[in-house]
């Protein structure tokens, strides 16, 4: 069954004890489409994404993922996470690391590690430990471990801190690649270059949705010439309200 | 940070003070002596007086019974015929001994010749008019084991406490780091994320350090066996059961008190409270039944108490797995297991929430 929305939230909200990390969140994610969660540092990004991942439990509200209610322990082998730190056994090769989820996720086909590490271009660096990795390496073992049973969807927190120009653009270019084959991508990033990169976009902050849309229509609604100050614009549009 | 050093120096001063490790011996007296002198009487007092070691004079089904339940450590029996008049006859004593702890063992032989020479020399060669008389003129000791023998030493009786230490120790110290590790390092979120459920998780744990725990423990058996060169009887298959259920334990205890520590330096901390006590309640030097009362309330709520008691009863008595003392032990071990599995599981979920 195929969906047109990947990902749906109404009135989601996430509490920590008496701290409100996630306001009423309501957004729909479209299939085949790289998402951008945009804000600052605290503003909900990563709550949000784990919220998607499963890992957290909504305090109020809806979330609706692939079709399913979550949480639902079903649907997560069709979605792939990767976390903000690099989540990785450190004693282990590259190749163990990338081998291990893919059986945890009960990826059958011969190869697909093999052809994961190529994606990621980690090919001769299969049988290195983790620890001996620079942190571009780890960021694409993270990855590749997130992409080794062919998700649906992809959560990435923060993909591509500490991850240098080319290999980012790369990344990139994979995405769009993913996106026509259907994948979905949730990207969470406070880098403004990469948001243009992005189908659509929310901006949060503190929690709250402070506008929604494509890159070149947020820059319309707020009047200026880039992301980034169309981003402080509907910030001071949000405190003039309050 | 001040509490813990302090209650266990106490512990330790209480456990050194207060144990209490007198034994005790059974006399029993089937010779036959013309006149007044009772043997066995004489013995038991001179046994008394001596201070070290406990006596008192029963019959022989009274005595058997005695050793079998642990009442008393040694049963010594006197037997033939004394006359006062004529050639001097030989006594013969049979000494019993229970031999699980070499030690006891040494005590009571060194007590019971003491006070042979005593009654013997003083009290039935001035009765029979000897002067200048041994021991051995006139008595032939015999002894015997029920559990162990001759050649037992301190490390027989330490071997399966160390066996069931090691496994309990190691284990916990390992889980408790390597769960923290994942739960800090962010692979156990990733796990989270992924289809498994928390059963998957904690019994992986489980069946991989307890993999590492039998290795470990065959590892320690062999050197023990053959280059200490120990003496063992008792199935080996049942060491490493007794052993898999000890870990399985200690696995899931690891897990569960991982979740109170943020770091390595934390979990470290752990070890004093988890291990210093039971290395010293739970039977590995001294026994449980010498600490006073309220230290054995302590020792019985300690799942290395019954690990070690089962391994001992398996190695140095060769009891068997139908045998109480196996099997009421590896239930209990049984119900310590289930009740850390439980607290494991709980808190493996809601780490991430």
């Amino acid at each position: 069954m195929t969906t047109e929305i990947a990902i749906e939230t109404t009135g989601l909200t996430k509490r920590f004890g008496s701290i409100e990390v996630l306001c009423d969140i309501t957004l729909r994610v479209p299939t085949g489409q790289t998402y951008g969660l945009l804000g600052p540092n605290g503003s909900g990004k990563t709550t949000l994404i784990r919220l998607v991942a499963g890992l957290l439990r909504p305090t109020a509200g809806r979330l609706t993922v692939l079709g399913e209610t979550m949480p639902s322990r079903r649907i997560l082998a069709d979605i792939g996470y990767m976390p903000q730190t690099a989540a990785l056994y450190q004693e282990l090769t590259v190749g163990e690391n990338v081998s291990f989820f893919s059986r945890i996720y009960g990826v059958s086909s011969p190869g697909r590690v093999e052809e994961v590490l190529e994606l990621v271009g980690l090919t001769e660096r299969a049988d290195s430990p983790v620890y001996a990795l620079s942190g571009g390496m780890r960021q694409r073992t993270s990855m590749a471990c997130a992409l080794v049973h062919s998700p649906k969807l992809l959560l990435l927190d923060e993909p591509t801190v500490g991850v240098d120009p080319p290999l980012r653009v790369a990344f990139w270019q994979y995405f769009h690649r993913l996106n026509q084959e259907g994948v979905t991508i949730l990207v969470s990033s406070h880098v403004m270059d990469e948001a243009e990169r992005c189908d659509r976009l929310v901006l949060l902050r503190d929690g709250l949705i402070l506008a929604e849309g494509s890159a070149a229509e947020l820059r319309e609604q707020a009047g200026t010439s880039t992301l980034e100050e169309a981003f402080l614009r509907h910030a001071e549009a949000k405190a003039e309200l309050a | 940070m001040l509490t813990v050093p302090i209650a266990i120096t106490l512990l330790v001063g209480y456990v050194v003070r207060e144990s209490d490790t007198s034994l005790k011996a059974a006399v029993v007296d089937e010779t036959e002596v013309a006149g007044d002198f009772r043997p066995g009487a004489e013995l038991v007092q001179a046994l008394e007086q001596s201070g070290s070691l406990a006596a008192e004079e029963m019959p022989l089904a009274e005595a058997r019974k005695s050793l079998d339940n642990g009442d008393v450590e040694g049963v010594a029996v006197l037997r033939g015929s004394v006359a006062v008049t004529g050639p001097p006859q030989k006594m013969k004593l049979e000494l019993t001994l229970d031999g699980t702890n070499p030690q006891d063992s040494g005590a009571i032989t060194t007590s019971v010749n003491r006070g042979l020479t005593q009654v013997v020399v003083k009290e039935l060669g001035q009765a029979l008019g000897l002067a200048d008389v041994s021991p051995e003129d006139l008595v032939e000791v015999d002894v015997s084991f029920v559990h162990g023998g001759e050649e037992f030493d301190f490390v027989d009786y330490e071997a399966p406490a160390l066996i069931a230490f090691f496994a309990f120790f190691f284990v916990f110290l390992l889980t408790a780091v390597s769960f923290l590790r994942e739960r800090a390092g962010g692979t156990l979120e990733r796990l989270m994320a992924a289809p498994i459920n928390r059963t998957e998780v904690v019994l992986g744990y489980m069946l991989g350090f307890g993999l590492f725990a039998l290795l470990q423990s065959l590892a320690i058996l062999l050197a023990a066996v053959f280059i200490l060169r120990i003496h063992y009887e008792g199935n080996l298959l049942l060491v490493f059961l007794l052993a898999g259920i000890t870990t399985v334990g200690s696995v899931n205890l690891g897990i569960f008190l991982s979740t109170f520590a943020r770091n390595e330096l934390q979990v470290i901390q752990f070890v004093p409270i988890v291990l210093v006590p039971q290395g010293l309640l739970s039977g590995v030097i001294w026994s449980v039944d010498s600490l006073p009362g309220w230290l054995q309330v302590i020792s019985r709520c300690l799942p290395l108490t019954y690990a070690i008691d089962a391994l001992r009863n398996t190695m140095i008595k060769g009891q068997g797995l139908a045998d109480s003392g196996v099997l009421l032990n590896a239930l209990a071990l049984v119900g310590f297991a289930a009740f850390f599995i439980l607290l494991a599981s709980r808190t493996v979920r809601q780490q991430v929430e």
